[in-house]
């Protein structure tokens, strides 16, 4: 099993085989890669959505913790970047139990975001372009700003 | 908007000086910023950084939300595994003459990679992997001893 070349995200978990189920009701990821011990127990899970692979995982070692051992915080947010209809996905998300903390809005850099929480308080960006901005237009709209680079 | 198009997934990665942390990452890993966007007050308001196909966003704990593992006793709720072509282990040596502390020194796993895993200065953690043998599941339920090895697409 080829890994794509360049960054995973790996996101931590006290119940990951209740966030798998999760992720797949809320975001539509696929599970690609299930990994299980002798005895039933978790080992290693990757989730796929669109091009990209998520990995899944346990409180493997004293430095990885779910944000519900972190009273929420979180050192990492993901982003989903979608080809559809960001409302909509909203609405899964929040059917399936989503904490909505932003609910989807215009950005002045040309896309279309919410944010959220799962079920275990990670923090999730979902974007969906919906307007093709430049970096002149972008610097424009907000007072004071400064870009370098654009793409 | 060129030729670049953004993958599905790309995670952002809370400093508490992403100016720094911008920098360090370019040294260590060989990151490329793509973006840097300052805001009036002159602190950093998005950044981005690719890596082969990939991207990362680097910011600021820009609420009490987010923050960075330097703030939370070096704990992580995510890291990023960074999958190379070759050259893992001159990878791992460069990031460790940038600071890096290394946490895993790369070994060959039963899986047909070599991997290796690192701390940067705020105290993110960073997963590196390159395959070394092509193989099936169940070659890998095999070398895995008692393992279950199940692609479920």
């Amino acid at each position: 099993m080829a890994h794509p070349i360049g960054f995973q995200p790996s996101v931590i978990y006290q119940d990951p085989k209740a966030a798998i189920a999760w992720l797949e009701a809320a975001f539509g990821f696929e599970t690609a890669l299930y990994i299980e011990d002798e005895a039933g127990g978790f080992v290693h899970c990757q989730m796929r959505y669109g091009g990209a692979l998520i990995s899944i995982g346990l409180e493997w070692d004293e430095d990885f913790k779910s944000p519900l051992k972190l009273c929420g915080k979180n050192t990492q947010l993901t982003t989903i970047n979608i080809p559809g209809d960001v409302d909509a996905h909203c609405e899964r998300a929040r059917a399936a139990g989503a904490v909505i903390v932003a609910e989807p809005n215009t950005q002045f850099y040309g896309a279309r975001v919410y944010r959220c929480r799962d079920l275990e308080g990670h923090n999730w960006s979902i974007s969906q372009a919906v307007e093709d901005v430049s970096r002149e237009a972008a610097e424009q709209r907000v007072e004071g700003m400064k870009i370098t680079g654009w793409i | 908007m060129a030729e670049f198009k953004r993958p599905s997934l790309a995670s952002g990665v809370y400093y508490q000086d992403p100016k720094a942390a911008l920098e360090w990452l370019e040294k260590a890993f060989g990151f490329e910023p793509v973006m840097v966007v300052i805001n009036e007050d002159g602190t950093l308001g998005h950044s981005e950084m690719r890596f082969g196909d990939g991207l990362i966003y680097v910011g600021r704990e820009w609420d009490d939300d987010h923050k960075s593992p330097a703030s939370l006793g070096g704990k992580n709720t995510q890291s990023i595994h960074i999958q190379v072509e070759s050259g893992l282990d001159a990878l791992v040596e460069r990031a460790k003459q940038a600071g890096a502390k290394v946490l895993r020194e790369p070994a060959d796993q039963f899986y047909g990679d070599r991997s290796a895993m690192v701390a940067d200065p705020e105290g993110h953690i960073w997963s590196f992997g390159q395959t070394l043998k092509e193989m099936s599941y169940e070659e890998m339920k095999v070398a895995g001893n008692r393992i279950d090895v199940r692609e479920r697409l």
